[in-house]
């Protein structure tokens, strides 16, 4: 109900304007962007970035942040396909393989961040080392036999398959959407969450299981960045080295262009995946436009910024 | 101009005659809506000791940060020596000759106190740079000229006691010798010695011409070194005084008239069973291997702890409620042992015990979050079903605690922060009730809510012991304790000095207890 | 009753131990700079881990090719790190170090060249855009009011797109003159440059910006209150930073005797790892430089001591990153003993 309030609100109806107006320019652009294959096709992969962002926003809304996210997202990429082979009979295993190889590294981060008093900054950065080392070697920097292995087409389906005429990942995605809002919205756990954001110290002292809360919401946000490493795979058939590495910025972006405070405490889900859904139809606009790289990223950086600066001030004393 | 010479308040509060050092000429100021100052005027002249009171939320402090260059004012004059001024910020005051200490202190944690002594003012050698070796003899020096020899300048801000954090943050300011000095609560965390020592400097300055102007909500230190008090209402004056008596100077404050000052205390309970002992507890200061300490608490007494500051209150308070639990204690409920490794384990697994902490805006409330949240936070369990918050069940209970406790708020979702600090104090005391807690760890519950606030706490206090709660309570006011209490427990350094109760219980005796310099074990006991 | 005194006696001690809160001048030393020493000590050890090992390994001990290769590469990140240092101590982070470098690298590979003046002047050049590029960050976090970690993320995809637009491809070349200047691959004398950045260092601490950076970083509002200027401080802050990033990136490019648009981004990660370990404080207003530079020459050491000891080089930011928490972690229980002895 946090979100209610009307500066939150507001927020996150300036992340869902920005989508919708980005969707707009595009189609004044290049007629057919906002045409329904487009925007599910953007939405698609703009649904990967709001998975990650889901894990992200819950960190970050104590306060926190997650750097291990591009390695625990690769090495879930590498796992879901090693240790499936591809087939449908693994699927299942490897799947909860996956899933928990993702939770336990954010487990470890959410352990060493409460009970060692290490940084979140510097955990999770480090995590992502330890990630991707073990990640490498273990699968010889991508040259183990089974590393060309394809996702098991159950995954494939799960990403790729239609349903209502809409892509199945999607339909995952908004179920994420609305199970994340109302944890965050409705639930012991989700004012938990606000409490700690807020003032860790004083939620501590009203009873609040700050350590177990922290830790839990570590290992949410590791589960939902192998998550999005599964469903990558299920979309591009294949693992590859590197692929986690624009999931880091992109939802932190996302998180932050929808209205969630980086200092915690306050903002939704509902305005990341807000966020999630205007970055890709930025990106997608300016491919549309021919824009060559070098000309995204300036772009990119000064959209973000200019939302920024719209609503994202700190507030004085 | 000295002690007791005031002057007789004959120029009209509104009035600021040429004589004034820095006067307030119809100011205005609010935040987002709220006024805090309606066309407030107060002056004061140089060599006089100008009190300012009101209730919290009267318009003081905001009055104190626009004389002190930290707001501008929205409307209305500021005059220095008869001539209009708009400070920059508090830097530009400064160099006018103005210092300030304002409430939230502004030491800065991680730096010595040499460094904060000396900010800006540092020895330098040459190229301007800051001889850094040179900062704590030099810090030595100055404080050693003030009479400030315990506190050592290689410190680090952090690693000091709060009061002495505070006299630090005045040195600060007086060694820069102002005209005019502007002291917010100045003796808010000060003990009676303290408060001479800054009572002693105070007329030093008075002495040498010096306007100061101070707010205080003791009116014991108000009436021993003020001059004239100009007492605040609504964000304006209402009058300007040398001579007052408390229930007088309440009214006006308050705006009606209060009765007793205290409330009647419930009848001392029956010696029954206890609802709470400790036993065997070691608070920081005491040795390892030191024998423990203990006392036991009865169900529907006001136990209160006093003593001075630093010598193991808030240890004590926060490790009855497990933040951090003591290292070794036993500690009973009800006549059964209990663990209370986390303050989770205290308000649950039927203890019913409550803290209300210090510090209510860092250590107490969400102030972002709405008064509801704030309220249920420590019930929520008992609110939901697995996991889920029945929203119903919460909203009432919500409802029926704002009424029976006359928290005023425009409703329960306003964030808790936009309330006045009485009003944010009974919202954490409605947390417990909620909470149905029958042990109430109260910790300077009063410390800076204003006198009509103060009031109602007390009588809360005495309803909720009335009801058979066991109450601890520690103030920094012994006048407080003594009347407040049923029996006193004064600590000094980490151990107990001294158990009081009527007839030997009073503000005195609380005093000589904490200060008395070998402590013979429980000797003085009644 | 109290005496009507002006003294104030040690509150609640007892008389004969009048200096009861005091603490013997090197423990305050001591406990004020745990940080830096344990930074300088871990890089203690793991030189002596890394003379051993080579010793073991090379039947001869470490020599100036060794030395110098070391810090020629410890160079662009022992400066990114210092900047990366001042942002820090005013409770920020800089997530464009990466684009900065970047940029500035991939300006040196192409305009480099010709005469010793040109040299100079396309250097002072390229520091200034260095500066440029932290003053807008600076901008930001101070006029704004942004948070910094959002703004420089936001910065670094601007740094890095010009980077990108600059250089498109890995390519040019730096004179060989040049990298002999700065990283002379026959003496280890860029030590001369971090002697330099050191005695900045020890300068900027005894001077007036100093005072107001540690001041920001400790208590913002409370700075403000005593007369500093917060948004001042942290814009210059910020533009000393993004020299000091520049500086980096010359000193890769010198080294590289070429530039790449990208080899700079690992910079963002490895200087706010090079700042921890050297102990300054993620919260502000406590740390070193010098601490930050002493983290970077650990991360190079580390990198050797993991060659040397046949470690697969796939496995190597697996046991960097292990080594971080450790450091971190024995870090705090150092500094938490070290309060304790009182």
């Amino acid at each position: 109900m946090n979100a209610v309030l009307s500066p939150a609100a507001l927020r996150i109806l300036a992340a869902y304007g920005a989508a919708v107006l980005l969707f707009v320019l595009g189609a004044l652009i290049h007629p057919g962007f906002a045409s329904f294959p487009s925007v599910s096709a953007i939405l698609l992969i703009a649904s990967f970035v709001g998975l990650v962002a889901a894990g992200q926003c819950f960190v970050i809304l104590i306060g926190g942040i997650d750097l291990s996210v591009p390695w625990v997202l690769n090495a879930a990429a590498i796992l879901i396909a090693t240790s499936s082979l591809g087939e449908n009979s693994r699927a299942l295993y490897a799947l909860a393989l996956t899933l928990g190889m993702g939770a336990l590294a954010g487990l470890a981060n959410g352990a060493a961040i409460v009970w060692l008093g290490v940084p979140a900054v510097v955990m999770t950065l480090a995590m992502n080392g330890i990630v991707e080392g073990l990640a490498l070697g273990l699968s010889g920097g991508m040259t183990c036999a089974a590393c060309a292995s394809y996702a098991p087409p159950l995954v494939r389906a799960a990403v790729h398959g239609v349903f209502l005429g809409v892509p199945a990942a999607l339909w995952l995605w908004l179920a994420v959407i609305l199970l994340v809002s109302f944890v965050l919205s409705f639930t012991r756990f989700g004012r938990a969450t606000y409490a700690i954001g807020n003032n860790s110290r004083a939620a501590f002292l009203a009873g609040v299981n700050v350590s177990l809360t922290t830790i839990s919401l570590y290992a949410l946000s590791g589960l939902f960045a192998a998550l999005a490493g599964i469903l990558l795979v299920g979309f591009g058939g294949q693992a590859s080295l590197g692929m986690g590495a624009p999931y880091l910025f992109q939802s932190i972006a996302a998180v932050v262009i929808g209205g969630v405070s980086i200092l915690g405490g306050r903002g939704h889900y509902l305005g990341a995946a807000a966020g999630a859904v205007s970055l890709t139809a930025l990106v997608s606009v300016l491919l549309a436009l021919n824009m060559p790289e070098y000309g995204r990223s300036i772009i990119y950086g000064v959209v973000i910024l200019a939302l920024l600066l719209l609503y994202g001030r700190e507030q004085r004393e | 101009m000295s002690a007791g010479s005031a002057a007789v308040g004959d120029n009209p509060p509104a009035a600021s005659g040429p004589a004034a050092a820095i006067a307030a000429q119809r100011v205005g100021k609010s935040f987002g809506g709220v006024e805090a100052l309606r066309a407030a005027s107060f002056a004061a002249r140089p060599g006089e000791v100008h009190a300012l009171v009101g209730e919290n939320g009267a318009g003081k402090s905001t009055l104190i940060k626009i004389m002190g260059g930290r707001l501008a004012p929205d409307s209305g004059t500021l005059l220095l020596d008869g001539r209009s001024v708009r400070f920059a910020g508090p830097a530009e005051a400064a160099r006018r000759g103005i210092g300030t200490v304002f409430q939230e202190l502004t030491l800065l944690p991680w730096m010595s106190v040499a460094e904060n002594l000396l900010i800006g003012r540092e020895p330098r050698a040459a190229l301007g740079l800051i001889r850094r070796a040179a900062l704590a003899p030099e810090a030595e020096a100055v404080l050693a000229g003030l009479g400030i020899t315990h506190i050592d300048p290689r410190a680090l801000a952090a690693e000091i006691s709060l009061a002495e954090r505070q006299i630090i943050e005045i040195a600060r300011v007086i060694l820069r010798v102002p005209r005019i000095l502007l002291l917010d609560e100045p003796s808010s965390s000060l003990v009676e010695r303290e408060v001479t020592w800054l009572f002693a400097r105070i007329r030093e300055l008075r002495a040498a011409g010096t306007a100061i102007v101070f707010t205080s909500h003791r009116w014991n230190e108000i009436t021993s070194i003020a001059d004239r008090i100009t007492i605040f209402r609504n964000g304006a004056e209402v009058g300007t005084f040398s001579g007052i008596d408390e229930a007088e100077a309440i009214t006006l404050m308050t705006g009606r008239r209060v009765e007793a000052r205290y409330p009647a205390l419930p009848a001392a309970p029956a010696a029954e069973r206890p609802a709470f002992e400790l036993a065997g507890a070691t608070l920081g200061a005491t040795q390892d291997g030191a024998p423990g300490f203990g006392f036991s608490l009865a169900w529907g007494e006001i136990l209160g702890v006093g003593g001075l500051a630093g010598q193991g209150h808030r240890e004590l308070f926060l490790g009855l409620f497990g933040a951090p639990p003591f290292r070794r204690s036993a500690i009973r409920v009800d006549g059964r042992p209990v663990r209370i490794a986390r303050p989770a384990d205290a308000i649950h697994a039927g203890l019913g015990i409550a803290l209300v902490p210090e510090d209510r805006k860092s250590e107490g409330l969400l102030l972002p979050l709405p008064v509801r949240d704030n309220l249920t936070l420590p019930i929520l369990s008992r609110l939901s079903i697995g996991g889920v918050i029945r929203g119903g069940a919460e909203r009432r209970m919500t409802r029926e605690i704002i009424t029976s406790l006359g928290i005023r708020t425009p409703s329960a979702a306003q964030p808790v922060g936009a309330l006045s600090g009485g009003n944010q104090q009974k919202v954490l005391v409605g947390r417990w009730l909620l909470a149905e807690s029958r042990i109430l760890l109260l910790y300077d519950v009063t410390r800076g809510v204003d006198i009509a606030t103060k009031h109602e706490l007390y009588e809360l206090m005495a309803r909720l012991a009335g009801e058979g709660r066991a109450i601890l309570f520690y103030s920094s006011d012994t006048e407080e304790l003594a009347r407040l209490c049923h029996r006193v427990l004064v600590l000094r350094q980490g151990r107990i000095a001294a158990s009081l109760a009527p007839p030997a219980l009073d503000a005195e005796a609380i005093v000589a207890a904490a200060m008395r310099e070998a402590p013979p074990p429980a000797a003085h006991a009644a | 009753m109290p005496r009507e005194s002006p003294d104030l006696a040690p509150a609640g001690a007892p008389d004969d131990e009048p200096a009861g809160t005091r603490r013997p001048r090197a423990a305050h030393i001591i406990g004020q700079n745990i940080g830096l020493i344990l930074a300088l000590s871990i890089l203690l050890v793991s030189v002596v881990v890394f003379t051993g090992l080579f010793a073991f390994e090379q039947r001869r001990l470490p020599g100036n090719f060794e030395i110098t290769s070391s810090v020629n590469n410890t160079m662009p990140l022992a400066l990114a790190a210092s900047g990366q240092t001042l942002v820090v101590l005013t409770r920020g982070i800089d997530l464009s170090v990466g684009g900065v470098i970047d940029l500035t690298n991939a300006l040196a590979a192409i305009f480099l060249a010709g005469s010793v003046l040109h040299m100079i002047v396309v250097s002072a050049l390229i520091l200034l855009v260095g500066a440029a590029a932290g003053l807008l960050n600076g901008l930001l976090v101070g006029l704004g009011r942004l948070q910094p970690i959002v703004v420089t993320l936001a910065t670094l995809s601007i740094f890095q797109g010009l980077a990108i637009r600059v250089l498109p491809q890995p390519g040019g070349s730096v004179p060989t003159g040049y990298t002999a200047v700065l990283v002379n691959p026959n003496a280890p004398s860029a030590l001369l440059f971090v002697g330099l950045a050191v005695l900045g260092w020890m300068a900027l601490r005894r001077s007036r910006l100093g005072v107001a950076i540690f001041a920001i970083g400790n208590d913002e509002q409370a700075a403000i209150t005593l007369g500093i200027r917060a948004q001042r401080t942290k814009i210059i802050a910020y533009t000393l930073s993004g020299v000091l990033y520049a500086a980096g990136g010359l000193f890769l490019a010198a080294s590289a005797t070429s530039g790449d648009a990208t080899t700079g981004d690992v910079y963002t990660l490895t200087s706010i790892v090079a700042v921890v370990l050297g102990g300054v404080s993620l919260f502000g207003g406590r740390g070193s430089a010098i601490g930050a530079i002493g983290g970077a020459f650990i991360t190079t050491m580390i990198v050797n001591i993991l060659f040397f000891a046949h470690i697969d080089p796939l496995y190597q930011s697996f046991y960097e990153g292990l080594f971080l928490v450790i450091a971190v972690v024995l870090g705090a229980a150092v500094g938490r003993l070290a309060r304790r002895a009182r």
